[in-house]
């Protein structure tokens, strides 16, 4: 363990307006009103239907054809919900994050497909004990309605976008199979949208048509205006190419990228962007990639683990590559900060935006504090210009290699917990801190639980999982 | 997640869907009688026409029995569409049914109302009236049928 500790700790600067706890305070009340918001569409979603007093509970066909119509309606809201919170849209991205807005949108999944499924079931039950069919008849009869078809494709899409995101099949299946899949998802909501407007008892007209056509050009604005034309706008501004391509370690490189205007950008550290990058092979999707580095106004540079197949065609970039991009996004930055202090906990390749962040903190020595772990030297990433920028502006940097320890130190290394290292000895102040972890998700858990232990309460955690 | 969000959004859409519910009890949607459209009686052996929505049929036969004719009922309003049916009187006695407009709204109701009518036209034509029982799962199609079709009746003075 190397412990770099250069200048003495000054006395602490003046905070800027307005305080940053009341800032978090606020930013946490908006997006707390933003699920609350997402309930009510789904509650409203019901309530107009409620409102029509169709609701028929009076015999079983009327109360299954009747659950049929409710769980179609709060299924459809559903993944409408999910599209606005994949949407990318910056707004949501400063108030929960990127990456917790993708872990809703997957909670989501499962629930919404049920609902999807379940409105098929019922309704095809419900009509067919109100029409005397049996249910193989009902279905033949519901097939050869306008419109029907499609929806049942759609559904059918479905299935397929929620079988290949089970987390059993997800890992298994390579990320490019999984991405194809999943892009079908948008043509399994466009595709059950005729049915609902031509089918459905209750979109057919009044006021839910109004309020459902509203959601679906709510979501499908936000995909079409942040995932397509606002990327490409800054794409073609600030006009980004590779300018090298260096190797850092045996599996790992950084891209250094050149453009116009970078600063423009306004990336904080620790952001990251989803880049597309125009060679063959490669430029079919988007890699979300921290920056390694704090943006210049001509230069970037990210740094990336060759895991796959598509992370290891990067290493092999040509210079002048033309890169196309959407981002900044995520709010692993100072913005959500709200103590003097900074702990910093980093494992792997999540050291990457921790050094972006840390070029951009504005602390005075002796405030932060920064413990990288490693199973082996290999895996210390970018470690000598960390532990320099470490130096020359008073951050402790420390490092903590070897296998993983267990018990309550287990985020640390085996070697360290025996020599009486803790939680406690390396981030004495952690519970007065901001705490920002980036690491893979099974030690980030584990290095989260420990600092809560020592009564930390801000912590930041950027999720590799997406 | 906080708590704090979870709990707001119990109670926001607790409150939306009481309102609904409300509402829903009090707003209990019905058939009626549209209003400004009038039934016109047909061409036939009948003289003459009369306003439908008196629902006094003009006849020159003598009253109690029917000339024979066509006599279009009210259209009647649903939540699903407009029904209207017009009868052909053949001499005292309902020949036959045919159904002007059904429940149409959206591709359920039509499925129903085309399941339904030829259920109502040969229960009508054996009842020789407009007091027969509804279609199971197809409520405000049939009380729109039989509505109208009651209404043509009266002009028709059967």
């Amino acid at each position: 363990m190397t412990a770099t500790l250069t200048r003495p700790t000054p006395a602490p600067a003046a905070r800027p307006a307005p305080a940053p706890a009341l800032r978090q305070r606020r930013r946490r009340l908006r997006a707390d009103l933003l699920v609350v918001l997402a309930w009510a569409s789904a509650a409203i979603a019901l309530a107009l239907y409620l409102g029509t007093g169709l609701l028929d509970l009076s015999t079983p066909a009327g109360t299954l054809t009747s659950f049929g119509i409710a769980t179609g309606l709060v299924g459809s809201d559903l993944v409408l919900v999910m599209l606005v919170l994949a949407a990318r849209i910056p707004a949501l991205d400063r108030t929960v994050g990127h990456d917790r807005a993708m872990a809703a949108h997957r909670r989501l999944g499962k629930p919404a497909f049920y609902l999807l499924l379940g409105h098929g079931i019922l309704l095809t039950l419900g009509y067919a004990l109100a029409d005397g069919h049996n249910v193989v008849a009902e279905t033949v009869m519901l097939l050869g309605s306008e419109d029907m078809p499609l929806a049942y494709l759609s559904l059918g899409l479905f299935v397929a976008v929620i079988v290949t995101s089970l987390v059993v099949v997800h890992r298994k299946l390579p990320y490019e199979a999984w991405h194809v899949v999943h892009l079908l998802s948008y043509a399994a909501v466009l595709g059950a949208l005729p049915h609902q407007l031509s089918q459905g008892a209750v979109l057919s007209h009044g006021p839910q048509r109004v309020y459902w056509i509203a959601l679906y050009l709510v979501a499908f604005g936000a995909i079409v205006l942040f995932r397509v034309l606002r990327p490409l706008v800054a794409s073609m501004r600030h006009g980004i190419t590779v300018e090298r391509v260096e190797r850092i370690a045996h599996d790992a490189v950084s891209v250094h990228l050149t453009g116009r205007d970078l600063r423009r950008l306004n990336a904080q550290g620790g952001q990251f962007f989803f880049w597309r990058f125009w060679a063959p092979g490669t430029w079919w999707h988007a890699h979300p990639i921290s920056l390694s580095s704090a943006p210049t106004d001509r230069h970037a540079r990210i740094t990336i683990r060759e895991l796959g197949r598509g992370t290891r065609a990067l290493a092999e970039l040509a210079p002048g590559t033309p890169v196309s991009f959407s981002g900044p996004f995520g709010l692993f930055t100072a913005a959500t900060r709200s103590h003097r202090k900074i702990s910093v906990l980093a494992a792997g390749i999540g050291v990457t935006p921790v050094m972006s962040l840390l070029e951009r903190i504005d602390a005075a020595p002796g405030d932060v504090t920064v413990l990288v772990r490693a199973s082996h030297d290999d895996d210390l990433y970018l470690w000598d210009e960390l532990q320099e920028w470490g130096d020359r502006h008073g951050m402790r940097v420390y490092r903590s290699v070897g296998p993983r320890a267990g018990g309550a130190n287990g985020w640390l290394s085996r070697p360290d917990v025996s020599r009486g290292v803790t939680t406690a000895s390396v981030f004495p102040d952690v519970a007065a801190s901001d705490v920002y972890i980036c690491g893979p998700d099974g030690w980030a858990d584990a290095a989260e639980t420990a600092v809560r232990r020592q009564g930390a309460t801000e912590i930041h955690r950027e999720r590799f999982d997406w | 997640m906080s708590a704090r969000a979870i709990v707001g959004g119990i109670l926001t859409s607790g409150a939306i869907l009481g309102i609904a519910t409300g509402v829903g009890v009090a707003a209990h949607p019905s058939v009626s009688v549209g209003v400004g459209t009038t039934g016109t009686i047909g061409t036939g052996a009948s003289s003459g026409s009369s306003s439908g929505s008196s629902g006094s049929g003009s006849t020159s036969g003598s009253s109690g029995s029917g000339a024979d004719g066509s006599y279009t009922g009210q259209s009647v309003n649903t939540p699903f569409g407009s029904v209207q049916v017009q009868v052909t009187v053949s001499g005292g006695k309902i020949a036959d049914v045919t159904a002007l407009h059904l429940t149409d709204a959206d591709g359920r109701s039509r499925q129903i109302s085309d399941y339904a009518a030829p259920i109502l036209h040969d229960e009508v034509l054996s009842a020789q009236s407009a007091n027969v029982q509804m279609v199971g799962g197809a409520t405000y199609t049939s009380e729109g049928y039989l509505m109208s079709l009651q209404s043509a009746l009266d002009q028709a003075g059967l």
